[in-house]
């Protein structure tokens, strides 16, 4: 059963003298993972680690400098970009800062409807219907349907960003620090959303975070990343309990809520 | 007062100004090349409510002016022979909003013309003229504005979206048109093309003269919004749908540039009408017989004029009112964007 | 150092772009010098062409072109068509000209700018401060035209002042003093135009720059010394202020050849401005030419000077340069 995303070898240089995007500006030095279908893998790292980098490649909208990704058998990065644009829809990004992420002038509506409009094959009563639908799964009453963003709370802001990134029914779902920027309560309240839909749609996520808490309580896997290459990667229980690198122990004691074992304290 | 209440006092007053001008035709008493050989340079009349033997009348009216005995420009009011002002009436010909025809005036008479801000060389009411060369001024104003808005703003937004060799270049380019003088760009563009055509093809040369010029700016300015806007994570997202580059720039990136163009805008008109005036005074911009309050100056160019005819200098300040509504505009969008300090590069004097 | 190098090719770089433009765009449009000789029957067909051979003007455009940047290398500007001279002494006579003039009017500018910006910034908020900006408002509200074409009626109907020119008849005849006179009255109106012009934008800069500065609190420390109060303003909040007023001023300095062209052609002021406008009448193109790149190396000097003023006087910038 091949995996449903499987990266190899993947790099990623930033040409010198040409400004690199912002915040995203860590390279790759050859990062391979794989990802089953219907299962989370947590990237977990500092930041500069380069996870950012790896979430956008992988969603197709930055450019590898070299090695390969394979989702659902087919290397994406060999496609062009009319082919790309057919692939989009299966693979989905989720950002951290909702604020940046959804056009804070639009309606919750617009938003999650964006995709379909973008993709073109749907009447606006379609549109309109199907968005509405999302809204709901993912929690948010018909009431703020028409609100706009910038008159929603951070959660339900996240949560609209879910939405929007499930309308084209994807299988695979990025998530770049997408809990981050939450209070601790909403943080619980959007995990658990997200495991439901992981359970009734069939998802698979590809969780980054800098938090092991929150790898521990959404992942099947746990991926470490330290300058632009994966370090340690392997089941979540076992990374937590017997964490093999420097690395990995340093995070792990950096994060609040991990019980401490004897082996994750690290020699100063 | 508030800045949003600031803004709508501005926008209110340049409404009522541009309405006024708008209005041409109804408020003129006469038609602007009606010329009336046998009243040159006549001085502005006055509109009396107590005659000459102290009767009052409930009806304005005015005395019609006489040469002086003996003189050859001096003129005294003729309290023989005085004509009533009617209002509401039927005159001359013209195209309200431009195309409907149609023949009520505010005011106007019966006989005799009053000319309530002078005549000129071939006897033409200089009111009438005033308000009818501002439709002409104003709407090369705006139209330039137009022009150069949207030039700046597609060349802005290319260089800033796309970047790389295109942004160099447009870049470059725009640094050139900065670094030239205003002034000299404008008459060189316009007297290098053909002197001497006909007045609507003059006018629309004007404005696209104008609206060259002044790309640049704005065009820095949309440049920056774009770069800013493309780095959004919105505009990732919406590229993870699949969206193309036009979509981006017309859905997303426009609507950012909205704010500094209509800041711009206000800056620019006042700016496009000051040129046409200047134009059109030293003989490169709208032609005779047609208005515009730069050729209504033009007379002010002889020396006879200036000395004996003060009253030819009145177009000159029509558009006063109007820079005051569009610096007060400017000034309050710019408060409002929080983009207000006061920047050289915005400032009023063309070079 | 290596970045006034650079920013000095960028203008030399400048300077040609603008003189390809301006030959092009000759070039492209119709109708030269001569076609009016050409409408002209008592003119024969041959001489025009004679004529036209003459000045090369049947030859390609980058033959033109070339033979222009060679002229230049050796340091003249080619030949005016209608006044049958060499451009360079011709454009040189109206460019002083038009020099007296503007620097005269920056100098008073600046002069009167400078204590009227400082004098408001110091009373901030309170009655004299709103007088001037309500002044300067009502000054920046009039435009140029409008403001030299009322000095000019003014002048006209008091007969304090000519109407035009640099001089009076006869002034090769009058005495030292009297000469001075003369150029005073003569100079007088212009100047009045230009400075109204520029004062209230300059007040304004300078006001918005000190008052900035007022609040800082080595200012409040310095009172606390017993600081003199108009050697605080000058010495002290003045100096500090300076930078954004030092690039004004070298934008300023830019502009002394082309921003009067409209106060000249208007005052009958014999400078550049209504030479340029004659020639780009009578489509003399070498003086186009000749004075559009004149008033670019003016302008383009002035940013490089603005920028040199600036890193003389900020040992801020100097540190930050010299790191790089």
């Amino acid at each position: 059963m091949q995996p449903l995303l499987r990266v190899e070898n993947l790099v990623k240089h930033y040409a010198a003298g040409r400004p690199a995007p912002k915040d995203k500006s860590a390279a790759l030095d050859g990062v391979s993972l794989s990802i089953p279908a219907r299962t989370t893998l947590a990237l977990v790292g500092e930041s500069g680690s380069g996870k950012s980098t790896l979430a956008l490649c992988i969603a197709c909208l930055e450019h590898p400098t070299s090695g390969s990704i394979w989702f659902e058998g087919i290397d994406v990065v060999a496609l062009d970009e009319n082919q790309k644009r057919l692939l989009r829809p299966r693979i989905q990004l989720v950002f951290q800062d909702p604020a940046s992420s959804l056009n804070p002038r639009w309606t919750a509506l617009e938003i999650v409807s964006e995709p379909f409009f973008v993709q073109g094959r749907f009447s606006k009563q379609e549109r309109s219907d199907k968005a509405c639908t999302w809204l709901d799964h993912v929690g948010i009453s018909p009431k703020m349907v028409s609100r706009r963003v910038d008159e929603l709370s951070g959660g339900q802001k996240q949560r609209l960003a879910i939405a929007r990134a499930l309308a084209l029914e994807p299988r695979l779902i990025v998530l770049d620090e997408a809990l981050s920027a939450l209070d601790c309560s909403v943080q619980a309240q959007i995990s658990n959303l997200l495991l439901e839909l992981q359970s009734s749609l069939g998802l698979t996520y590809l969780f980054i975070t800098h938090d092991f808490a929150m790898a521990a309580h959404l992942a099947d896997e746990i991926a470490v990343m330290d300058h632009g290459r994966i370090v340690e990667s392997g089941p979540a229980e076992k990374i937590l309990r017997s964490p093999g690198q420097d690395a990995t122990r340093a995070l792990l004691a950096a994060t609040p809520g991990v019980p401490k074992t004897q082996s994750t304290l690290v020699n100063f | 007062m508030t800045p949003p209440r600031k803004l709508t006092s501005w926008l209110i007053a340049l409404v009522a100004l541009h309405g006024i001008v708008a209005g041409a035709g109804f408020l003129a008493p006469y038609d602007p090349v009606e010329q009336d050989r046998d009243h040159p340079y006549l001085p502005p009349m006055r509109v009396h409510l107590m005659d000459a033997q102290h009767h009052f009348h409930s009806r304005p009216f005015f005395y019609p002016l006489r040469l002086r005995e003996g003189s050859f420009d001096q003129y005294q009011e003729d309290t023989a022979a005085a004509v009533s002002l009617r209002f509401f009436m039927r005159g001359a010909d013209y195209p309200l909003l431009g195309f409907v025809p149609c023949r009520w005036h505010l005011f106007g008479t019966d006989g005799a013309r009053i000319y309530l801000l002078g005549s000129d060389a071939y006897g033409r009411d200089q009111l009438s003229r005033i308000l009818f060369g501002g439709q002409v001024s104003l709407l090369a104003g705006l139209l330039g504005a137009g022009v150069t808005l949207f030039l700046g703003a597609l060349i802005g937004m290319t260089a800033g979206y796309y970047g790389g060799w295109r942004d160099d270049l447009l870049m470059r380019a725009a640094e050139l048109f900065l670094a030239l003088p205003w002034l000299y760009l404008l008459f060189a563009l316009r007297a290098f093309l053909p002197l001497t055509v006909s007045p609507l093809e003059a006018f629309l040369l004007v404005v696209v003269v104008i609206g060259m010029v002044g790309w640049a700016r704005p065009a820095r300015l949309v440049r920056g919004v774009a770069l800013s806007v493309k780095e959004r994570d919105f505009v990732r997202a919406a590229r993870g749908f699949g969206a193309s580059d036009s979509y981006l720039l017309r859905r997303h990136i426009l609507p950012e540039t909205a704010s500094v163009l209509l800041t711009q805008a206000a800056i620019l008109v006042p700016q496009f009408v000051l040129a046409e005036m200047t134009l059109s005074f030293l003989g490169l911009g709208v032609p005779e017989p047609m208005a515009s309050w730069g050729n209504l100056l033009a007379s002010l160019q002889q020396y006879s004029v200036l000395v004996s005819y003060w009253w030819m200098y009145v177009p000159a300040l029509a558009i006063v009112p109007f820079f005051l509504g569009y610096l007060g505009l400017a000034s309050a969008l710019q408060q409002r964007s929080g983009a207000y300090k006061i920047d050289e590069k915005s400032s009023w004097s063309p070079t | 150092m290596r970045y006034f190098l650079r920013r000095t090719l960028h203008a030399v770089f400048l300077l040609f772009g603008v003189s390809l433009l301006t030959f092009l765009f000759s070039a492209l449009t119709p109708g030269n010098y001569f076609d009016e000789m050409r409408l002209n029957p008592q003119i024969s067909r041959e001489t025009v062409a004679a004529l036209r051979a003459q000045y090369q003007l049947d030859r390609p455009l980058p033959v033109r072109y070339a033979h222009w940047l060679m002229a230049v290398a050796h340091g003249e500007l080619g030949f005016s068509f209608a006044y049958n001279s060499p451009v360079g002494p011709l454009l040189w006579v109206r460019a002083r000209n038009t020099l007296f003039l503007t620097i005269t009017a920056m100098l008073l500018a600046w002069l009167l700018a400078l204590p009227l910006g400082v004098w408001s910034a110091s009373r901030f908020g309170r009655a004299p401060d709103r007088v001037l900006s309500w002044a300067t408002a009502t000054l920046l509200v009039i435009p140029d035209l409008v403001l030299a074409l009322g000095l000019l009626i003014l002048a006209v109907r008091t007969g304090w002042f000519p109407t035009g020119g640099l001089a009076s008849v006869g002034f090769e005849n009058l005495s030292p003093l009297h000469k001075l006179r003369d150029l005073a009255s003569h100079l007088a109106l212009p100047v009045a135009a230009l400075v109204l012009a520029t004062l209230p934008m300059l007040v304004r800069h300078v006001r918005a720059s000190v008052a900035e500065v007022l609040e800082a609190s080595f200012l409040r420390a310095a009172v606390g010394h017993g600081i003199p109060h108009p050697k605080l303003l000058y010495g002290y909040a003045l100096r500090a202020a300076a930078n954004p007023l030092i690039s004004l001023f070298g934008f300023s300095v830019g502009t002394l050849l082309s921003g009067s062209l409209l106060v000249e052609v208007v005052m009958s002021w014999p400078g550049l401005g209504p030479l340029l406008l004659e020639a780009i009448l009578a489509r003399d193109l070498y003086v186009v030419i000749g004075g559009v790149l004149l008033s670019m190396i003016f302008l383009v000097s002035g940013n490089l000077f603005a920028d040199v003023l600036l890193y003389w006087a900020d040992p801020r910038i100097r540190i930050a340069a010299s790191a790089k």
